[in-house]
């Protein structure tokens, strides 16, 4: 008993900071303080409504691209910076400069890049590539969001693979050379694999946090779809949906769990490889 | 089959290789011999890709391969560390260089099944590397290098991370592997027992130059210099004053051990020389031989199979190192006493001059 007296301090704080907070948005998705008490109402007319898939759908794509995006450019930038390189604890300052760029100040500082009468545009335009302006910023698919989940995210992926990358040995990376391997199959063969536990680490964290944003999404995400945090957020604050919006922030929590689980299960076979190449009953 | 011609590497300001040149012939097993820091894994990677030479060049099979990429060379390393792929079976590991030479799926079988009977790894096939033991990873890294019928396989201390009787038993594996496939091999070690049981040729390196280059038994009984004599085995060095006898091919020497008589085919480079000779060369007095010199015993080390024994003679000024004598029976003697030794006349040799 003493001995779990002796917890409390430590898991009481974890279950009083996280516990209520999950506790309250769970009651409340079932309307449990409402006149007509719990029930699956709010649940069921949120699951129905065909704005949530496409807040799914929007969300969704904007985070596994952003996310993929972020990794796909860390990876090239941790090789590269494996090597010594003239300046690299400057070079390393600056990849990390945008994480400590807030988010909201991120989209609007991209906004002004990329709006219609912007520097983007305005170069195209200079340099006679285009015609007129493109309208880029708050598109439908979402491109500006993941362009900014990209430049977020990266300098973190970065941290987590270059880490990973540095630990490998370099007389692994000369053997595999050594045994005629191009650059491409070193990094697909030996890099990739070794580094599927910091790759998972990374995917999961910044699809996590892509999942639930909301500063790229308000500023510079789709006029016409939102976002799930948007979408969390008007229903809650512009319709005083609250039991809805609960049910929105328990389906984006539960799509962050079953995505994390999913990634872990679609990266894993890479880790390592044993299958047997020759067979039990193999004659040579 | 493989020849080094006039490499040089620098890195910044230290020497790693001085003008190294020697040749490698077809199935021959070369040590490369020196201290840590004389830049025999230099040169071997140089071999090998992982280093480009500032000058020189590298022939393998009459084709320059200097300017090529490690995994455009037909060579294959075995590191110090092993270097196996650790999510890699053993099976997939001695096939990474197959499948990046996109052999067919049938022929990996076959090569890996022949390799893997090489080494007396079967029952191991499929486990990851840290399943294994550090004389089974060593194994693996020399499968996966032999599967490759490289030109020359190269080896960079693969012994030096496996305890002493192990070491010994791969140290047999190895050599008794590559004379039945007749292996070109390149092998680097700082361990001269090492080199002077494997190798066909021992390249002895100092501070980046050749030292000397010859078989085990050259290298052993006709050192060149001092650095060579004490660094392969141990070595009694004298100055010594040189005087021409009649009978050809003998010589007086005057040394710290008294008037010897020296039988050399090769003649003193000068009058004052520094000569050597090996501990186990001399031998108890038991008449009046030729070449007797008296010695005090100063420390005594039984080691079981010899006995060291470490002694000074009263030409000796102090604190000049005494002599070592090595015998293979009990020496029935004591710390103090004075002892009667006879050394071979053919079993000192001339080395460099003495110089001021």
């Amino acid at each position: 008993m003493k001995t779990l007296l002796l917890l409390i301090p430590g898991l009481g704080t974890i279950v009083f900071l996280m516990g209520s907070a999950l506790y309250t948005i769970v009651v409340q998705s079932f309307g449990v303080d409402t006149e007509i008490g719990a029930s699956l109402v709010y649940w069921s007319s949120t699951l129905s409504d065909p704005i949530l898939y496409r807040s799914i759908q929007y969300s969704l794509r904007t985070s596994i691209l952003g996310s993929l995006g972020a990794v796909a450019l860390a990876y090239p930038i941790a090789m590269w910076l494996r090597n010594s390189i003239p300046g690299k604890t400057a070079i390393i300052g600056l990849l990390r400069a945008p994480m400590f760029v807030p988010g909201l100040v991120a989209a609007f500082l991209l906004i002004n890049v990329i709006s219609f009468h912007g520097v983007l545009n305005e170069s195209l335009l200079a340099l006679g590539i285009i015609d007129k302006p493109m309208r880029i910023t708050n598109d439908k698919f979402g491109w500006s969001v993941v362009m900014l989940q990209v430049w977020k995210n990266t300098p973190f992926a970065l941290i987590l693979l270059s880490s990973s990358i540095n630990s490998i040995r370099s007389d692994v990376l000369d053997a595999s050379a050594d045994l005629g391997a191009s650059r491409w199959a070193n990094f697909w063969q030996v890099v990739f694999p070794l580094t599927i536990p910091a790759l998972q680490a990374a995917l999961i964290l910044i699809f996590i946090g892509a999942l639930g944003d909301f500063a790229f999404a308000s500023i510079a995400g789709s006029r016409n779809v939102y976002s799930l945090s948007v979408l969390m957020h008007y229903t809650a604050v512009a319709y005083y949906e609250w039991e809805k919006a609960a049910v929105i922030g328990l389906v984006i929590m539960l799509l962050s769990a079953f995505s994390a689980v999913l990634l872990t299960l679609v990266t894993r076979p890479f880790a390592n490889r044993t299958k047997a190449i020759i067979p039990a009953n193999f004659k040579g | 089959m493989l020849q080094i011609k006039n490499i040089r590497k620098c890195f910044d300001d230290y020497v790693a290789s001085d003008d190294i040149s020697f040749d490698v012939a077809a199935g021959e097993f070369v040590t490369l011999l020196g201290p840590s820091g004389c830049g025999k894994t230099t040169l071997l990677k140089m071999i090998g890709g992982f280093h480009e030479a500032d000058s020189g060049e590298i022939w393998i099979k009459g084709e320059r391969i200097d300017h090529l990429r490690p995994e455009d060379r037909n060579t294959a390393m075995c590191f110090q560390s092993y270097a196996l792929f650790p999510h890699l079976s053993v099976s997939h590991n001695i096939c990474f260089g197959l499948v990046q030479k996109k052999i067919s799926a049938s022929l990996q079988r076959d090569y890996l099944a022949e390799a893997l009977a090489q080494v007396g790894l079967e029952l191991h096939k499929d486990k990851l590397p840290s399943q294994l033991s550090g004389g089974q990873q060593q194994r693996v890294a020399l499968a996966r290098a032999m599967v490759m019928r490289p030109d020359v396989i190269l080896f960079d201390e693969p012994l030096s991370n496996l305890d002493a009787k192990l070491r010994e038993s791969v140290r047999f594996e190895i050599k008794s592997l590559q004379k039945k496939h007749n292996l070109t091999t390149v092998y680097v070690t700082h361990d001269q027992a090492e080199a002077l049981a494997m190798s066909d040729k021992i390249i002895v390196l100092n501070g980046g130059r050749i030292e000397q280059e010859g078989a085990p038994e050259d290298i052993y009984y006709r050192p060149v210099n001092r650095f060579v004599a004490d660094f392969i085995g141990a070595a009694n060095i004298h100055k010594a004053k040189v005087s021409k006898l009649e009978q050809d091919n003998h010589y007086k020497v005057s040394c710290d051990l008294g008037e010897l008589i020296v039988e050399s085919q090769e003649p003193p480079v000068a009058d004052n020389v520094y000569i050597c000779w090996r501990p186990e060369s001399a031998y108890r007095a038991k008449g009046d031989e030729e070449n007797r010199f008296n010695i005090k015993v100063d420390n005594l080390a039984f080691l079981g199979n010899v006995t060291d024994l470490f002694a000074s003679t009263d030409l000796m000024e102090a604190g000049t190192g005494g002599v070592r004598i090595q015998l293979h029976k009990l020496l029935h003697t004591q710390v103090g006493a004075r002892e009667e030794f006879v050394l071979p006349k053919n079993a000192i040799r001339f080395l460099e001059e003495v110089t001021a």
